[in-house]
C-alpha cells in the first residue's frame, strides 16, 4: 500500500497545501467574482424584466391610446355627420321659408297691382261716363241749338266723336 | 471579386502555395529528424538540436524546494498559478462591472452564467444558488490548471533538474484534494439538510432492531420477516457508504488519468515527430480538459443534489 503511495507520489503536505489553495481560491473568487457577477446578473435579469414589463404596460396603454382615439375619431365623425345633416335640413327650412315668403310677397303684389288695376279700370269707366255725359249734353245741347237734317245730325254726332277723339288724344 | 474568387481561406493562392510547401518541409524535416523517421529511413545527417529530447514521465511530482519545512512541488506552483491567474482575471473583470458588458465581461458572465444555469437546472432555484460558488470554483480550476498547462513553453522552463511547472491536475494530490473537497462539501450539504436523518442513509438499522425486538416479544412470525428487511437495509445502507468513499478514488483517478495521460501523449507525439505532429493533440487536450473540469463540477452537484434529496421525498 505505502509502495502505491510512493508511486503515486500521494503526499500528505502537497495533498493539504492543494486542498487549501483550492479553499483559498474559493473565497476569493466568492468575493471578486461570484458575487459581482451573480449580483449583475440578478440586477439584469430584474432590469430585463422591468422593461419587458414596461413595454407590455406601453402596448398597452398605446393600444389604450388607439382605440380612444378610433372612438374620439368615430364620434367626431358621427357628430360632422350630424351637424352637416342639421345644416343641410336648416338650409332647407330656411330656403322654404324665403320661397314662402317670396311667394306671399308676389301674392302680396300681384294683388296689389290687380287692385290698382281694378282701381285704375273703375277710374277710367268713371272718367268716360262723365264725358260720355258730357257729350251728350254738348250733342243735345247742339241738338237743340239747331235744328238738322238727317245728314247734318250724323255729321254732328262724328263730329263730337271727333272732337273728343282728339280731346282724349290731349 | 475575381481576386477573391481565387483566393482560399483569406489568402491569395500564391501565399497558400508557399503556406503549404513550408509546412510541408516542417512535417518532412520533423518526421525525418525524429526518432520514428530515423527508424524508418535511417539517419538523413540533420543536425541533433532538431530532436526533442525523449519524455521520461513519472507520476511523482518533484519537490522543487520548502518553504517552513512545506515541500513545494512544481504542481502546487502550476496551481498557484491558476489561482492567480483566476483571480487577476476575475478582478479586472468585476472591478468595472457594466450593466451593459464588454466583450471580456460579456465572456466572463457567459461562463459563469452557463454553469448557474446548470446548477439551477440540476438542483432547483434555491440550492443552486447555494451550491453555485463551490461548484463553479472546481469547475474554473480543473479548467484552467489543463488549459494554461498547455501553454506553449509551460513545461520547459526548467528550475535545478526540473520543470519549474508542471500542470496541476498531472499530481495525483491535486484531483485527490478536489475530490475530498466535493466529498466535504456533499457530506456538509447532506448533513446540514437533513440534519441525522441523512445519515439513516449509511447506517439503516431501524428495522432490524426493531424486528429483533418483536421476535423477543413473542410476534415471531411477524419479526422474521421484519429481520429479513432490516438486514437487507443494514446492507443497503453499507453500500452506501461505500460507493460515497469511492467516489472520491473515481473522481481522483478519472481526472488525474486524463490529464497525465494527455500531457504524455503531447510529450510522446512532440518526441517522435517534433513540432507538427503534436499539433492536433492539444486540440485534443483543450476539449479533454474542458470535458475533465466540466465532469468533476457536474458530478459534484448531481451527488449534492442527492445528498439533500431525503429519501422520503424521493420515494412519495
Amino acid at each position: 500500500m505505502g509502495d502505491i503511495v510512493d508511486k503515486l507520489g500521494i503526499s500528505l503536505p502537497v495533498l493539504l497545501t492543494q486542498v487549501v489553495t483550492f479553499i483559498i481560491l474559493l473565497v476569493i473568487l466568492r468575493f471578486v467574482a461570484y458575487k459581482p457577477i451573480m449580483r449583475m446578473l440578478d440586477e439584469r435579469s430584474k432590469r430585463v424584466k422591468e422593461s419587458m414589463e414596461q413595454a407590455e404596460s406601453i402596448k398597452e396603454q398605446s393600444a389604450r391610446a388607439e382605440e380612444e382615439v378610433k372612438k374620439q375619431l368615430e364620434e367626431a365623425g358621427r357628430e360632422g355627420q350630424e351637424r352637416i345633416a342639421r345644416a343641410v335640413k336648416a338650409g332647407e327650412g330656411v330656403k322654404q321659408k324665403a320661397q314662402a315668403e317670396a311667394k306671399q310677397e308676389a301674392e302680396a303684389l300681384v294683388d296689389r297691382a290687380r287692385t290698382e288695376i281694378q282701381r285704375e279700370r273703375d277710374e277710367a269707366i268713371g272718367e268716360v261716363r262723365r264725358e260720355f255725359a258730357d257729350l251728350t249734353i254738348m250733342a243735345a245741347g247742339k241738338v237743340i241749338d239747331r235744328s238738322l237734317d238727317k245728314e247734318e245730325h250724323k255729321e254732328l254726332i262724328e263730329k263730337v266723336l271727333e272732337e273728343s277723339k282728339t280731346d282724349k288724344k290731349e | 471579386m475575381a481576386e477573391r474568387k481565387r483566393g482560399c481561406l483569406g489568402c491569395s493562392f500564391p501565399i497558400l502555395i508557399i503556406i503549404a510547401i513550408v509546412t510541408l518541409a516542417i512535417v518532412v524535416i520533423g518526421f525525418l529528424a525524429g526518432p520514428l523517421g530515423e527508424k524508418m529511413i535511417g539517419d538523413v545527417g540533420l543536425p541533433s538540436w532538431l530532436n526533442v529530447p525523449a519524455p521520461d514521465p513519472h507520476l511523482p511530482a518533484p519537490v522543487l524546494f520548502h518553504v517552513f519545512g512545506l515541500p513545494i512541488t512544481n504542481t502546487i506552483i502550476a496551481g498557484w498559478i491558476t489561482v492567480v491567474f483566476l483571480v487577476v482575471i476575475s478582478y479586472v473583470i468585476t472591478r468595472r462591472m457594466k450593466i451593459v458588458p464588454g466583450r471580456l465581461q460579456a465572456a466572463f458572465e457567459f461562463l459563469l452564467g452557463w454553469v448557474f444555469d446548470l446548477c439551477k437546472s440540476v438542483a432547483g432555484e434555491e440550492n443552486g444558488r447555494r451550491f453555485f460558488p463551490v461548484i463553479v470554483t472546481i469547475f474554473l480550476f480543473v479548467l484552467f490548471n489543463a488549459w494554461l498547462s498547455l501553454i506553449p513553453g509551460f513545461g520547459s522552463i526548467l528550475f535545478g533538474h526540473h520543470e519549474l511547472l508542471r500542470g496541476a491536475n498531472t499530481d495525483i494530490n491535486t484531483p485527490l484534494a478536489i475530490a475530498l473537497v466535493s466529498f466535504a462539501f456533499v457530506e456538509y450539504y447532506g448533513l446540514k439538510t437533513l440534519g441525522v436523518k441523512y445519515l439513516r442513509k449509511f447506517v439503516n438499522v431501524g428495522v432490524f432492531f426493531g424486528s429483533v425486538g418483536k421476535v423477543f416479544k413473542g410476534k415471531a412470525k411477524e419479526g422474521l420477516s421484519g429481520l429479513f428487511s432490516g438486514f437487507v437495509d443494514v446492507f443497503v445502507g453499507a453500500l452506501e457508504t461505500l460507493s460515497e468513499l469511492i467516489r472520491i478514488v473515481s473522481f481522483t483517478f478519472r481526472l488525474f488519468g486524463n490529464m497525465t495521460a494527455g500531457e504524455i501523449l503531447l510529450l510522446i507525439a512532440a518526441f517522435l515527430v517534433p513540432w507538427v505532429l503534436a499539433l492536433p493533440f492539444y486540440g485534443l487536450e483543450l476539449l479533454i480538459g474542458f470535458v475533465q473540469a466540466f465532469i468533476f463540477s457536474g458530478l459534484t452537484l448531481v451527488f449534492v443534489t442527492m445528498a439533500v434529496t431525503s429519501h422520503a421525498a424521493e420515494s412519495h
